[in-house]
C-alpha cells in the first residue's frame, strides 16, 4: 500500500484519495433514503415559517411591505433562496466541521492517524461529499418549493446565481475548518453547530436583508463569505442590489475570501489539532 | 405486570431522584452546552423578530405586541414539547449505545421512573430558557401581552403530560426502527413546526391544512396556550372554541400518558423477548 502511493504521481495519488473519501461518504448516506428526502424537506420547512409569518402579518400588503426593506416583493422565492443556501453552507459546517467527530464515532480517527495519507486530502473529499449532497439537495428544494408556493425559479440569470454559490463554496468550507479547530478544542460538538447554524441564519440574513441588523452586526455579517454568496444569489435571481453596485465588484469580494479563508483555516485546525494531540489527544470527547 | 417501583411511592421516588440527580450531573459536566442553549434561543427570537417585521413595516395586521405573543408563546410551547417528545426516546438510544441499557434493565428500579427523568431534567432548564426568552422578545418589541397565567399553564401541564405519552410511544418506536427513529423524529419535529403553526397565526395556512391541524391535539394545545396567554384577542382561539380546546388538551394529558407507556411496555416486551434490546 505504501509502496502504491510513493510510485504514484502525488497529485493522482491525492486526487484518488480525495474521490475514495467522497465516495465512501456518499455510499454511507445512500442507505439512508429518509435523510436524502428530508435533506430537501427541511429547507422548504425553514422557508415555510417566515412565509406564513409574512402572510398572516402583512396580509395583502406582505409583498409590498417587504420589498419596502428587501428590495423585491417576492418573499416566496426571496425566503426559499435563503434557506436553501443556508442548507449548503449548514451541511458543509455539519460534514467538515464535524468531520473529526464523525470518524471519531465511527471508530475510524486512529486508523486515519496511522495512515499514510495526509489528511487535508481526506478532509478534501467529505468537502466535495458534501458539496454533491447539498447542491443537489438546496436545488431539489428550491425548485419543489418554488412549485409548491407557485412562483417562477427561472427568473432572472440562474448562470451568474450559480456562479456564487461555487464561488462561495470555497471561502465557506476555509471557514468550516475553523469550526472543525473550535470543535477539537471546545469538544461539545452538538451544541455548538446548533449554536453556529442560528448564528449563520442572522448573519447572511437568511430571512431578512443584513441592513436591518444593527450596525456593528451590520459589519461581522459583511466579514462573513456566506453573506456574499447569499446576496449575490438573490440579486442575480430577484434583483435585490449587489452590495457593490455590480456583480463582478461583489464576486471580485468573494474571490477575495477564496484566496485565504481556506489556507488561514487550514492552518488554524492543525495548530489546535497539534496542541490537543500533545495534551489528551484527539480521540476524547 | 405493574412493577416494584410503581407499587412501592417511596422507592418509585427514590429512584426517580437518583436518575435526576444522574442526568443533572451529566448536564453540568457540558457548561458550553448551557451558554450554547441560551445564545440559541437569543438567535432564535432575534431571527423570527426581523423577519417579522421586515413584513409588518407598513403598519399590518398584527405588528407589535400581537405578533410578539404569537411567535414567543408558540416558540416556548416548541421549545417544552420538543424536549418532552423526544427526549426519552433519545436517551434510549444513548443508553444503547453506551451500552448501559441492560445493565438498567437488570436492575429493580422502576422503568418508568428511569424514563421520565430524563425529562425532568430538561424540563426545569427549558423554563429557565422561556423566561429569557420571554424577556428578550419584550426587550426587542417593548412589551408582549401578559394574560390569564394560570389558565396559560393549566394548558401548558396538560399539553406536556400528553407529550409525555407520545414521547413514550416514540420511545417505543425507537426500540423497533432503532437508527431511523433520529430520521422520523427530526421529520415529524419539522412536520409539526408547520401543522400546529408554532411561529405563526393558524390563520396563515392554507384551510386544507388547517383542517390537518384540527386533528392534532397539540395544535390546540398551542392555540389555546397562546390565545390564553394574549387575552384573547379577536380571532383568537383560531381552530375551535376554547371551552373545545380545553376537552381536546385535557383529555390529551389524561389519556395520552397510559397510550403512550402501554406502547412503550409493549415494544420493550418484544425487544427482550427478541433479544433485540441492546441492539442499535
Amino acid at each position: 500500500m505504501v509502496g502504491r502511493v510513493e510510485i504514484a504521481p502525488p497529485l493522482r495519488a491525492r486526487l484518488a484519495v480525495v474521490l475514495a473519501s467522497t465516495r465512501m461518504r456518499l455510499l454511507t448516506i445512500s442507505r439512508y433514503k429518509g435523510q436524502l428526502l428530508l435533506d430537501v424537506f427541511i429547507p422548504i420547512v425553514l422557508a415555510s415559517m417566515p412565509i406564513l409569518m409574512g402572510r398572516a402579518i402583512g396580509g395583502q400588503q406582505a409583498g409590498a411591505n417587504f420589498a419596502l426593506t428587501a428590495g423585491t416583493p417576492n418573499y416566496v422565492a426571496y425566503m426559499l433562496i435563503g434557506s436553501s443556501v443556508f442548507a449548503i453552507i449548514s451541511y458543509a459546517f455539519w460534514h467538515v466541521g464535524y468531520w473529526l467527530r464523525w470518524e471519531q464515532e465511527t471508530g475510524t480517527l486512529e486508523a486515519i492517524y496511522l495512515a499514510p495519507t495526509e489528511r487535508v486530502w481526506l478532509v478534501a473529499g467529505t468537502a466535495l461529499y458534501s458539496m454533491i449532497r447539498s447542491l443537489v439537495s438546496a436545488l431539489t428544494a428550491y425548485f419543489l418549493g418554488s412549485w409548491l408556493f407557485g412562483v417562477n425559479p427561472l427568473n432572472g440569470s440562474l448562470l451568474l446565481a450559480f456562479l456564487f454559490i461555487l464561488m462561495g463554496l470555497i471561502p465557506v468550507f476555509g471557514l468550516t475548518l475553523f469550526f472543525g479547530a473550535l470543535i477539537l478544542q471546545v469538544k461539545e460538538a452538538n451544541a455548538l453547530i446548533n449554536l453556529m447554524q442560528w448564528g449563520v441564519t442572522l448573519l447572511m440574513g437568511i430571512y431578512f436583508p443584513v441592513v436591518m441588523l444593527p450596525p456593528l452586526l451590520r459589519w461581522l455579517a459583511l466579514a462573513f463569505p456566506p453573506t456574499w454568496m447569499l446576496n449575490g444569489v438573490r440579486s442575480a435571481l430577484l434583483g435585490v442590489g449587489f452590495f457593490l453596485g455590480t456583480w463582478y465588484r461583489d464576486l471580485a469580494v468573494l474571490w477575495a475570501f477564496t484566496l485565504f479563508t481556506p489556507l488561514l483555516g487550514y492552518w488554524t485546525l492543525l495548530q489546535v489539532e497539534r496542541r490537543v494531540r500533545a495534551n489528551e489527544g484527539v480521540g476524547q470527547f | 405486570m405493574r412493577e416494584a417501583g410503581m407499587r412501592r411511592p417511596l422507592a418509585f421516588l427514590s429512584t426517580f431522584l437518583a436518575m435526576v440527580r444522574k442526568e443533572f450531573t451529566i448536564m453540568t459536566r457540558y457548561p458550553v452546552e448551557f451558554i450554547a442553549s441560551f445564545g440559541q434561543i437569543f438567535l432564535i427570537i432575534a431571527v423570527f423578530t426581523l423577519a417579522g417585521l421586515t413584513f409588518a413595516r407598513a403598519g399590518g395586521r398584527g405588528e407589535g405586541s400581537t405578533f410578539g405573543g404569537v411567535v414567543i408563546y408558540g416558540f416556548i410551547l416548541f421549545l417544552f414539547l420538543s424536549d418532552t417528545l423526544w427526549t426519552i426516546g433519545y436517551n434510549i438510544r444513548r443508553e444503547q449505545k453506551q451500552g448501559t441499557l441492560e445493565q438498567l434493565y437488570l436492575t429493580p428500579a422502576s422503568k418508568f421512573a428511569s424514563l421520565v427523568s430524563r425529562v425532568a431534567s430538561t424540563l426545569l432548564w427549558v423554563s429557565l430558557l422561556s423566561l429569557a426568552g420571554v424577556w428578550m422578545m419584550a426587550a426587542m418589541l417593548g412589551g408582549i401581552p401578559f394574560h390569564n397565567p394560570g389558565l396559560g399553564l393549566y394548558i401548558l401541564a396538560m399539553s406536556l403530560l400528553g407529550t409525555f405519552g407520545v414521547g413514550f410511544a416514540f420511545a417505543a418506536l425507537t426500540l423497533r426502527i432503532k437508527e431511523t427513529g433520529q430520521t422520523v423524529a427530526n421529520a415529524l419535529q419539522f412536520i409539526l413546526l408547520i401543522l400546529c403553526a408554532n411561529f405563526f397565526p393558524f390563520s396563515a395556512l392554507p384551510e386544507w391544512l388547517r383542517a390537518v391541524s384540527r386533528l392534532i391535539p397539540l395544535a390546540h394545545g398551542v392555540d389555546a396556550f397562546r390565545s390564553a396567554l394574549m387575552g384573547f384577542p379577536p380571532g383568537f382561539p383560531e381552530l375551535a372554541p376554547l371551552q373545545v380546546e380545553l376537552l381536546v388538551v385535557s383529555l390529551f394529558g389524561l389519556v395520552m400518558p397510559w397510550v403512550g407507556y402501554a406502547l412503550y411496555r409493549r415494544a420493550e416486551l418484544r425487544a427482550r423477548q427478541t433479544g433485540s434490546l441492546s441492539e442499535y
